[in-house]
């Protein structure tokens, strides 16, 4: 009886092992968890390839695409649209999304991702791979109406298009109208534009700013765009050698001086600290970025008790420049290539939602005729910035963008200079250690990349 | 009959129990093997290889031989030899930490057993020390990121109260990051650590304590004399899992500093270091060497403690 006793339990012992410790046995042993879930949706995926898959999967880090596409794409009947939203701090979304598609041969039809959001910093990464997929051949052929450098953005290096992109980032100078008016003595956006279309001006005014007590900028990397787009080369050259062009230095040098002389604060422009300057009681005159600023980051502008709508106007600034964008990528293996194509068709093709996204979403579309008939509008004016015609503005500015001397790693080579180099600017390190740092953080996060 | 007899002791000579202890002892030795020396031997290996992922491309496995150990011990512009300043930084915030929770925890561990004060509402207290310990150290850490943000709470009241005219940056001052840390290290472990000290004085024999009481000696000497050696064992293991725990602290400062261990990489621990190399570049080599050398380093500090402290003289 014992000895029957201690049988059993050695067996249970051991069986409870077996279960939780090597996984194959105990997946073919154990076919109660998962496999019921996934027999029936798989031979309907494989016996019927004209039938496509009744969910569609969307890699996203925010969920600005997400609402559009809710309110403006009609969902196919019988199709369950799932979004995997991964922010892009400390750069988890592409971390995440690599995984995905690196497994993505193996993964089940229904948990294959059909289409995924990339960003102007990073989208050549994806663009220029096998994991994405040819879209004029799913059936988006007309980009006549987009901007061309949408396309070649979305592009592999022998021109296949792998995806589009809903709107065109063209970035303003965005500033406060009362501060502007006590600073300056004028809210006029061409007025303002003529007292700060040189970086010269720019500093000059900043000192004025100070002196009436409101600050530039909310954070001193508010003008790294500017300078960054209009870089001489990229970030990484030909034998991956790290090199800061020109631009980068003097975005450098204006972060350290406008700190040092209490021009801006010093935060990361996506930080609490950074969008508290958008309230009414804030002190920053400039912001920098395009449409999707408006709505994507200043919610505390927009406010209705602590916010200051209606007190915003923007003008093209010191330089010319755009920033990110979100691009609407076609991930190989979709088993749902019909509505991939019709997602993307509609939102650089359909003029009404296009229109909509203008008039209910204060975007800037990809779709040049429907930006053309707002610029034109008289009747058109975004309220948020006291009834300024935005379109019309950035009409012009769409004009200067150059697609050119980007790197698959600028995502990451933008966010840890901004971070290392604002230790710098608040005095905590040297200028050699905070670059030191600088290029430790570049060695764990792309080991090929050489740094000095 | 006589075959029988001759049979009988030569079977009872092959009843052994001892395989039954065996068999009851090996669940733990198998996933041992599976879970733990297996991976083991598998970072020594990979720390040999040159392999990490650039994008969505892999480079290697490629055999480098010692490289990465010889780059992690390779000094940068400005002399630094980064692992060596991580392994301060940990040593720091372990011991900013760990001395006040040891001594905390030992303290309230004798006001709690002690037949003298006989504190009432025992459970109570045991209960809200030992509380911090269920919140998960992310979410606590995360909670100390909103509170002393730029502009949270903290900011808002000090300058309310015109301490502070302008918001102190807390997470790009080193003291004041460290400070955190070890503060929320602290308040997250010294309830474990009491308890189990109380179990550990409960354990000793109350004659002892009703002896050297006759005998006429002091508290304090009741408490060096017999509280503290008979409490060694004990004291040892919590040093050494406190030791352990705090050569891989992680959470605290990886939430608290958004994993970029500022300022300056002051509170970058070894663990955070080793994570940097894993997150997005998959560099299994570099991490493989970082966690040999931790191994080594936790191994030898070990061994270096449990000599120390339960040798006699």
């Amino acid at each position: 009886m014992k000895k029957a006793l201690a049988l059993l339990l050695a067996l249970v012992m051991t069986l409870s092992l077996a279960a939780c410790g090597a996984s194959e046995p105990a997946a073919t042993q154990a076919p109660a968890a998962d496999k019921p879930a996934t027999t029936p949706a798989a031979p309907a995926a494989t016996e019927a390839p004209a039938e496509e898959g009744k969910v569609f999967n969307i890699y996203a880090w925010n969920e600005e695409f997400k609402g559009f596409f809710e309110k403006y794409y009609t969902v196919p009947e019988g199709v369950t649209v799932n979004w995997i939203i991964n922010p892009s701090d400390g750069n988890m979304y592409q971390t995440k999304l690599v995984e995905a598609l690196l497994n993505q041969a193996d993964a089940p039809d229904d948990e294959k991702i059909d289409m995924f959001l990339a960003e102007a910093d990073y989208i050549m990464k994806y663009a220029d791979s096998e994991y994405t997929q040819d879209i004029t051949a799913l059936g988006v052929t007309d980009f006549s109406n987009t901007y061309p450098y949408t396309v070649q953005a979305a592009s592999d290096a022998n021109g296949v298009v792998k995806g589009v992109s809903f709107q065109c980032c063209p970035s303003a100078l965005i500033y406060r109208r009362s501060i502007a008016k006590d600073v300056l003595g004028t809210d006029d956006p061409a007025e303002v534009q003529a007292l700060l279309n040189s970086w010269d001006k720019f500093n000059a005014v900043a000192a004025e700013a100070k002196a009436k007590g409101y600050y530039m900028t909310s954070s001193e990397a508010e003008t790294f765009r500017v300078f960054s787009n209009n870089g001489e080369a990229p970030l990484v050259d030909e034998s991956g050698k790290l090199v800061l062009n020109d631009a980068i230095r003097a975005w450098q040098a204006q972060a350290k001086d406008f700190t040092d002389k209490g021009y801006t604060l010093t935060c990361d422009i996506w930080s609490d600290e950074c969008t508290a300057q958008m309230f009414a009681d804030g002190k920053t005159m400039c912001f920098f970025g395009p449409a999707w600023y408006f709505n994507f980051c200043m919610g505390n502008a927009q406010d209705p008790d602590k916010g200051c709508y209606g007190d915003w106007a923007i003008c093209e600034g010191p330089a010319a420049h755009f920033w990110g964008g979100t691009w609407l990528l076609a991930a190989t293996g979709s088993d749902n290539p019909t509505m991939l194509a019709d997602i993307m068709d509609t939102f650089i093709n359909d003029e009404e939602v296009c229109s909509n996204l203008i008039k209910n979403e204060a975007q800037f579309t990809n779709n040049q005729t429907v930006n053309a008939k707002f610029a034109e509008d008289p009747t058109y004016g975004n309220d948020f910035l006291g009834g300024q015609n935005d379109v019309a503005v950035f009409l012009e500015l769409a004009k200067n963008i150059k697609f050119e001397n980007k790197t698959i790693y600028d995502q990451e080579l933008t966010e840890g200079l901004q971070g290392y180099w604002r230790e710098y600017c608040d005095g905590e390190v040297t200028e050699a250690e905070a670059m030191a740092n600088y290029y430790k953080y570049i060695n764990e996060m792309d080991p090929e990349i050489v740094t000095p | 009959m006589n075959q029988l007899c001759e049979k009988a002791p030569a079977r009872r000579k092959t009843i052994s129990y001892a395989k039954w202890g065996y068999l009851f002892i090996a669940p733990f030795f198998i996933t041992y093997g599976i879970f733990k020396l297996y991976p083991l031997f598998l970072t020594f290996y990979n720390s040999f290889f040159e392999n990490y992922r650039s994008g969505l491309k892999q480079v290697g496995p490629n055999f480098v031989g010692l490289a990465n150990y010889i780059k992690l011990f390779t000094p940068d512009a400005n002399g630094t030899i980064d692992i060596l300043k991580y392994a301060g930084n940990t040593v720091v915030l372990w011991l900013g930490g760990a001395i006040p929770q040891i001594v905390i925890a030992l303290l309230l561990a004798i006001f709690f057993t002690s037949y003298r004060l006989r504190i009432k509402g025992q459970q109570f207290f045991k209960t809200v020390i030992y509380m911090p310990n269920l919140i998960m150290a992310s979410a606590f850490s995360m909670l100390f990121y909103t509170l002393f943000s730029n502009v949270g709470p903290v900011n808002q009241l000090l300058a309310q109260m015109g301490i502070i005219d302008a918001p102190v940056d807390f997470f790009a001052i080193q003291i004041t990051v460290r400070g955190l840390i070890c503060l929320m290290n602290f308040l997250l472990w010294f309830g474990n650590t009491t308890i189990l000290l109380m179990a550990g004085i409960m354990g000793i024999d109350q004659n002892m304590f009703e002896a050297a009481n006759i005998d006429g000696a002091s508290s304090t000497q009741t408490f060096f004399k017999v509280t503290l050696p008979l409490l060694t064992p004990i004291l040892v293991y919590t040093i050494i899992t406190a030791l352990i725990g705090g050569l891989q602290m992680f959470d605290v400062p990886q939430v608290l500093t958004n994993g970029a261990g500022t300022p300056n990489r002051s509170s970058m621990t070894l663990i955070m270091f080793l994570n940097n190399y894993l997150k997005t570049s998959k560099n299994y080599g570099m991490a493989g060497a970082i966690s040999v050398i931790i191994f080594i380093v936790t191994g030898l500090l070990s061994l270096l403690v449990y000599r120390s402290l339960t040798q006699k003289d």
